[in-house]
This record gives structure tokens, sequence and C-alpha cells, in this order.
């Protein structure tokens, strides 16, 4: 039960420490595989709830929302950049960081709630130190994407998965993100253009 | 400053371009909502409240009636705007379409999120609001609109982390007890600590922060005049006066659900922001020589006003939820009109737009009425409101913080009128006829005043009633 999770926490691990922006949307569906894999252990029975699960983690988190992103990586052409800004000083906050995320889960848990919540939080922080470490607005919104992969590993903390609904609002948002992020991003910025103010006839 | 774009003469022809319907089902849409939401208000006793939907999911309290009626009230109004604006702008009506789907699809997750009985539920409806607004903020006319609409979804998404990282502390805490936590907000309160551990403050506190964030609280408050200014003045709106709401619900129903605990830190939490954003607002409010950016600071400063009130519980909170209606229907007003002045002059720049008044005597009037309603004036709402937050200080016995919001508001109130009074009644250099104004187009704006001018001077028993509902509920001990 904890392997899915160990491949998850490579996933999360490696882009960070070695990884470029171009790869980002690889480790992106390794980390959604893990996260089905986990909850399909999680789950006792093959449940209607689970299959949802499993289509939205394999549909909408390792395949589109990955190819979403490799496109608006590709169209800003900056795909050999690094993930985190590879130096020893962020490295070092990195690690600190992913030590402390498992010490915040280690005394209230089971084992492996332990390992999620501490898989949990090393993501959370991982990914607010690439927010506040990397300007590049592609590095901005994978740490985003795993935030929100986060937010799906939650879950399986609860000693009851989250209604559908909620789940399949979650999914949703997870695939409008990266739609959202990817087409702002993606897309060069073109000059202004105030659509309120182009009235006709109003010549001053 | 980038001009605004115009159709060349290559360019397919207005009318092939425009769909003229959208307007109007846009506005039918809105009327609809805003009856519905009336007449359910009208029918529905309070004392039945609440009523749940869809497997508890959903549910109609006093606190989502409220907001329902100020958001669909207020998108009327914006809708009438935007209708008039398909008609009068050629680009509008080229991205008639996906603007007016973009603005349903917020509505719609506005609604939900408004009546969402989950707290995950509810976080998620505030991020999708979000999405929604983030392609509009693009459209705008700023010099780089698509980095404005990213540093917004991207700052939205930080705040929303740091709330789930608060939402992950409150699971904690109860797994620490042998408690299940459960997130559907009627139950929450049962399944959380009474008396509440280190774990548990920690998480409201991070909550606290991340949705003060998303309300344009100081610190992280940057992206509120960014994207204010940069955004068409019909998404700023938008943005000010409606989506601003789901922020104020989900603070709403975390105090709901901890009203009956030690949350004395929270509200330590909350004065400390509130101050620090009228610091704020009010030092930027002195250098903005731009009127979307001035009324984007005055927003900023109304948060800060909004998280003081609440830091004082029970005393002012019939005061802000006064404040925070009346200011749904300013702010709606101000860019609306702020949106109309910048179609004519095609500047942002306050001295540029000097003597208004007599160029644009409606929309001139307008702005001014606005202006004295934001700085809270009788009168209307707001003076009511303001009045009561800091009677409500005082008896608190906070008088430092009664100093400090008086010393800033006047700063603030000196800032804006010295700006502001020279842009309405000013010289102007402009020569030639005054420029028409559709009535179509002030219909909207002049029903914000009347509603304005009914806050301040007769509140409805009813709607009093629900308002006193409200306030009892988020008032802490």
């Amino acid at each position: 039960m904890t392997s899915p999770l160990i491949f998850y926490l490579l996933a999360l691990v490696v882009p960070v420490f070695v990884g470029k922006t171009g790869s980002a949307p690889f480790w992106l569906a390794v980390q959604a595989l893990a996260l089905g894999a986990h909850s399909l252990a999680h789950s006792e029975a093959l449940s209607l709830h689970a299959l949802v699960s499993l289509f939205e983690v394999v549909v909408l988190r390792a395949t589109l929302a990955p190819l979403l992103l490799r496109r608006a990586i590709a169209s800003r052409g900056e795909p050999e950049a690094d993930l985190l800004p590879s130096n020893l000083f962020t490295w070092g906050i990195a690690t600190a960081l992913i030590v402390l995320a498992f010490q915040f889960g280690a005394p209230a848990l089971s084992d492996r709630q332990s390992l999620a919540l501490g898989a949990v939080g090393a993501t959370v922080a991982v990914a607010l130190l690439l927010l506040s470490t990397n300007e590049a607005p592609a590095a901005q919104l994978v740490a985003v994407l795993f935030m929100e992969n986060a937010i799906a590993l939650f879950e399986s903390l609860l000693a009851e998965p989250w209604p559908l609904p909620v789940h399949g609002a979650l999914g949703a948002i997870y695939l409008l993100t990266a739609f959202v992020g990817s087409s702002l991003i993606g897309d060069p910025d073109s000059a202004g253009l105030d659509i309120d103010a182009s009235a006709e006839g109003e010549a001053p | 400053m980038i001009a605004a774009r115009v159709v060349s003469p290559g360019e397919p022809p207005l009318a092939t371009v425009r769909a003229l319907w959208v307007g109007p089902a846009l506005v039918i849409v809105a009327l609809e909502a805003a009856l519905w939401w009336a007449g359910v208000f009208a029918l529905t006793p309070l004392a039945d409240l609440p009523i749940y939907y869809l497997q508890r999911y959903f549910v109609l309290d006093a606190t989502s009636l409220l907001f329902l009626l100020v958001i669909n009230s207020v998108f009327l109004g914006i809708s009438v705007y935007m209708s008039s604006m398909m008609v009068t702008s050629a680009v509008q009506a080229r991205y008639v379409k996906s603007r007016s789907a973009l603005t349903l699809a917020f509505m719609v997750a506005m609604n939900l999120g408004v009546m969402a009985n989950n707290l995950l539920m509810l976080w998620a409806f505030i991020e999708l609001t979000t999405l929604c607004m983030a392609p509009l903020v693009a459209q705008g006319d700023a010099l780089r609109p698509r980095r404005v609409a990213w540093h917004y979804l991207l700052y939205s998404s930080m705040s929303l982390s740091i709330t789930f990282l608060g939402i992950m502390c409150l699971t904690r805490s109860a797994h620490l007890q042998g408690l299940e936590i459960n997130f559907a907000l009627d139950e929450m309160a049962r399944t959380m600590l009474a008396s509440g551990d280190g774990w548990q403050r920690l998480g409201l506190a991070l909550m606290f922060f991340g949705l003060g964030s998303k309300l344009g609280l100081a610190p992280l408050y940057s992206w509120m005049p960014e994207t204010y200014e940069a955004a068409p003045t019909s998404t700023s709106a938008l943005l000010a006066a409606i989506q601003f709401n789901i922020s104020v619900v989900a603070v709403f129903r975390i105090l709901q659900v901890f009203r009956g605990q030690d949350t004395r830190f929270v509200s330590y939490e909350l004065l400390i922001m509130g101050c620090l954003s009228l610091t704020v607002a009010a030092v930027q409010v002195m250098a903005a020589r731009n009127y979307k950016r001035l009324i984007a600071y005055a927003c900023v400063s109304s948060s800060g006003v909004i998280a003081i009130g609440l830091s004082v519980g029970p005393a002012a909170a019939y005061g802000v939820l006064l404040y925070i209606v009346s200011n749904a229907f300013v702010k709606a007003l101000l860019f609306l009109t702020a949106g109309r002045l910048r179609a004519v002059y095609r500047t942002n720049d306050v001295k540029a737009l000097s003597g208004v008044i007599r160029v644009l005597p409606f929309s001139g009037l307008l702005f001014a009425v606005g202006t004295f309603a934001l700085l809270g004036f009788p009168p209307f709402g707001g003076f009511m409101a303001e009045m009561l937050i800091l009677s409500g200080i005082v008896q608190s016995g906070k008088l430092t913080v009664f100093t400090l919001m008086c010393t800033m508001l006047t700063i603030i109130f000196v800032a804006t009128g010295r700006s502001i009074f020279p842009m309405i009644w000013g010289h102007s250099d402009r020569t030639g006829r005054q420029v028409t104004e559709s009535w179509v187009a002030t219909l909207p704006k002049i029903g914000f005043v009347a509603a304005l001018v009914l806050l301040g001077v007769y509140t409805p028993g009813r709607l009093g009633a629900l308002l006193a509902q409200v306030a009892q509920s988020i008032a802490g001990k």
C-alpha cells in the first residue's frame, strides 16, 4: 500500500532537484498515476467512486493536463530551464521542508496515514518553495498543479472518501487550472485591448 | 497606455460578428435569477431556514439568502451594462459569446458556492470562480494583460493553498484527539475539539490568512489593485462587487463553525490584517493618479474595515454586514461608471479627465455620488455601517484601533478628494458638445444609488431581520 506513495514522492522530489521544466509534464503524469494506484489500494472494493476516481486520475490528471502543460512549455520555448533554481541554498531549504513535512504527520497517525500526510505536506511545501523561488510562469504553473495533486492525495487521509460532487469539482478544477494556466502563459502577451473601452462614436 | 483596438477596414462588418441576442439573453437570465431569489426571500419565513438541498451539499440559510440576494441584484445591473456595451463596442461584440458564457459560468459557481454546505466544496467553488474570471481579466487594457491574469490566478491559487494548509491542520488536530473530521459545515463544529489545541488554532489562523488574501487584505493584497486596474471595467465590477462576496461567505462559514469557541487569536489576526490594509491603502491612495487604481485601493481599505469590524465581534457584526452589502453596490457603481469614463476618454489618468461633469454630466455625477458613498457620507448605507463599526470598536474598548481607523479613513478621504474632485469639477480643456449617454447603461447605476440610499435611510423590516440573523450567526464569544 505504501509503494504508490513512494512513487508519488519520487515523482515529486526528482523533478524538483534535478528536473527541467520540459520534463515536468511527465513527472506530473507519474504523480497522477501513483495517486490513482494509491486511491485504488485505499478503496476496499471496486465501487463507483473508485472507478470515477480512476477515470479522473488517468484521463484528466495523467493525460490531458500534462499534454496542455507540455504545449504551453513548448510554445514558451523554455523547456531547459530549471524547475527549482540549482543552488545549495534552495536545495537545503527544499530538503528541510520535506523532512519537516514528514515530522508534521508522524506522531498523530498510523504509519500509512503518517506517510500520506507527510507526502501531502511535502508537496504543498515544495510547491510554495517553487512559487517563491522561480519567476518563470511555466514553473509556477507546475507548482500550482503540484498543490492540486496534494489536495487529491489528502483525500486518502479521511476515513470516508470525498463525496462524488466534491471529487468531480476538484478534478474539474485541476483540468481547468491546467487549461486556463496554459492558455495564459502559452500565448505571447499581445498589446492590451480593453473591450469595455472601445465604444464607438464617442471621439473625445 | 495602449490605445484601444479599432476595427480595421479589412475586417468583417460588425453586423456579421455581433450576436445581438446574447446581451438581452444575459440580462434575461440575470433578471430571472434576481427575481427568483427576491421571490424566495419574500415567500420563505426566516424561521424555516436553514433548508437543505441535494443530500445536504447545499443549504439555504440566512447567510446564503442574504448573499444570493446581493450578488444577483448586482449582477442584474452589471449584465445590463454589459449588454449595452455589446451594442456600442466593436470588440465587445467580437468576444460577446465567450464573455457571456464565462460570466454565466462564473455566476453559476458563485450561486452554488454561496449555498455550499461543505467546506471543501466551498473552497472548490472559490477556485472555480477565479478560473472563470482569469480569461476575462486577460482581455483588459494593461500592457501585459495575460501576465496580470496569470498573477491573479497564481495569487488566488496560493491563497487557497494556504487555506488548504489550514484545513490540513484542522484534520491533524482532529486526528490527534481521535476524532474524525466532517467537512459538512452544519456538522463540522460537532467533529471538532471544543477547547481547541495548537493545531486547530494554527489551522484557523492559516485559513483566515488565506481567505484574507482573497479579500485583498495586507500583506497579500497586491493582486487586487493590479487586477482591478488591468481588467475590463465590467470584469473589475464582477470581481469587486460579486466575487469578493464568496470569500466573505467562506470567512462567515468558518466563524459560524467556531463561534462557540475561544477565537481571540483569530480576532487579533483579523485586527492586524485590517489595520495593515487600511494603512497600506491610505499610503497608496495618496500616491494614486489613476482613478481605477484609486477605486482598487479603496477596495483594499474596505476589506480592512471589514476585517477590523469582524475582529470586534458581536458589537460590530451588524455594521459589518451592512458595510459589505453597501460596498457591493458602491463598487459596482464606481467600476461601471469608470468604464463609461474610460470608453470616452480612453485613459485612466485623473488629470486627463478634468471637468468630466461638463462632458459626461450623468457619469460625472454618478462617479461623484459613488465616491461620496465610498467615503462613507450620509445618506448612504456605508455611513450608517461605518458608524456602527466605529461604535462597536469603542464599545469593545479598542480605542487605539478606533483612532487608527479614523485617522486612516480621514487620510483616504482627503487623498481621494484631492484626486477625484478636480477630476469631476475641475477645469476642462475639452471643447464641443456633451457626449450623449445611453439611458440603458445609466439605469443600473441609478438602481445602485437607490439601493445605497435605501440602505442608509431605511432598511425594510424583513431585510433588517435577515441582516440581524446573519450578524447573530457570525458573532462569536
